[in-house]
């Protein structure tokens, strides 16, 4: 799923500054199942952005909406109505939802409430992890389901590098919570980031091929990865023939 | 504020049907009191209650939600 995490409700209120009559627009997919921007969050965010600005003096009419999809035009048709109203809108969307938005209603200032992260899974209650980066060239045949493009720092082909020690890379991660890093004081009174360990993806890739017997598939030499796939070639796009609606005259 | 203005937050207490709030019923049937700025209202569980329904209970003027369950 594509995660994300709420912005500052400071940096939201930033934003609505030409505006008086604001429209939170919840999506019910992807950041709904992460606890970002789904129905109950617009619902709490609208709820914070009255009192706030009530308080700041210079209250707003906040409402609120949420959709099943923000990415789809038939699911922003149904809050037409709604979004005619506001001045400003407030997307909990991902960037998808976001954009879909400004280009569906074009005459509107939509502004985002989330950031958008990774394409992750929720590994565990309150934990999300990027398993793909969509590279759109997937190789996790040959690596026993483990990417080593999203989840290796060099994001090698051929095996771990010398950083690789007892199944950690080198590379640490700042930690975070709720998407704040974690401080804490060093020996000379200073304040600094938590860090915290990051599993080899290369090793976990050994530990998986090894124990499938199938270790043999390492034996063959990636060349160079072919990017043009990915990012590299900008913005990407997909046709497919079959699924265009033909012009009936 | 009182009538000497001395600040008495308004508190809503969410009572849950089961436990807390017979409490607050035996309150009433011993004939006790409690303090005119404490509302209380029964809720079916406490374990259904949202943070939405705190925050509507601020956002009408209240100083505090009680939750009792």
């Amino acid at each position: 799923m594509i995660t994300g995490e709420q912005k500052p409700l400071e940096e939201i209120k930033g934003f609505l500054t030409n505006g008086r009559k604001v429209l939170v627009v919840g999506c019910g997919t992807c950041v709904t199942v992460c606890f970002a921007g789904g129905e109950k969050e617009a619902q709490i965010l609208a709820a914070s952005l009255r009192m706030s600005t009530k308080l700041g003096g210079d209250p707003k009419e906040v409402s609120d909406v949420t959709v099943q999809r923000q990415c789809e035009w038939e699911y922003l048709d149904v809050i037409e109505k709604e979004v005619q109203e506001a001045d400003i809108i407030v997307s909990l969307a991902c960037g998808i939802g976001v954009q879909a938005m400004a280009k569906h209603f074009p005459e509107k200032w939509v502004v985002p409430g989330l950031n958008t992260n990774f394409l992750g899974l929720p590994e565990e209650q309150g934990i999300w992890t990027e398993q793909c980066q969509a590279c759109g060239d997937c190789i996790l045949a040959l690596t026993g389901g483990i990417c080593p493009i999203a989840r290796c720092a060099k994001q090698l082909l051929n095996g771990p590098c010398g950083g690789s020690e007892n199944g950690l890379c080198e590379v640490k991660r700042v930690k975070k919570d709720g998407g704040i890093p974690v401080m804490e004081t060093d020996a000379r009174g200073r304040q600094r980031p938590v860090m915290e360990d990051v599993e080899c993806a290369w090793h976990l890739i050994h530990e998986r091929l090894s124990s499938l017997g199938k270790l043999d598939l390492l034996m063959e030499v990636q060349p160079p990865k072919d990017w043009s796939s990915s990012r590299d070639g900008g913005p990407r796009r997909i046709v497919r023939e079959d699924l265009l609606l033909l012009d009936e005259g | 504020m009182s009538e000497n203005h001395v600040f008495e937050p308004g508190i809503l207490a969410l009572c849950c049907h089961h436990c807390a709030y017979v409490a607050a019923d035996l309150t009433g049937a011993m004939r006790l009191t409690y303090p005119p700025n404490l509302r209380i209202v029964r809720i079916p569980c406490s374990g259904k209650l949202d943070v939405i329904q705190t925050l509507g209970a601020l956002e009408r003027g209240l100083d505090g939600v009680m939750v009792a369950g």
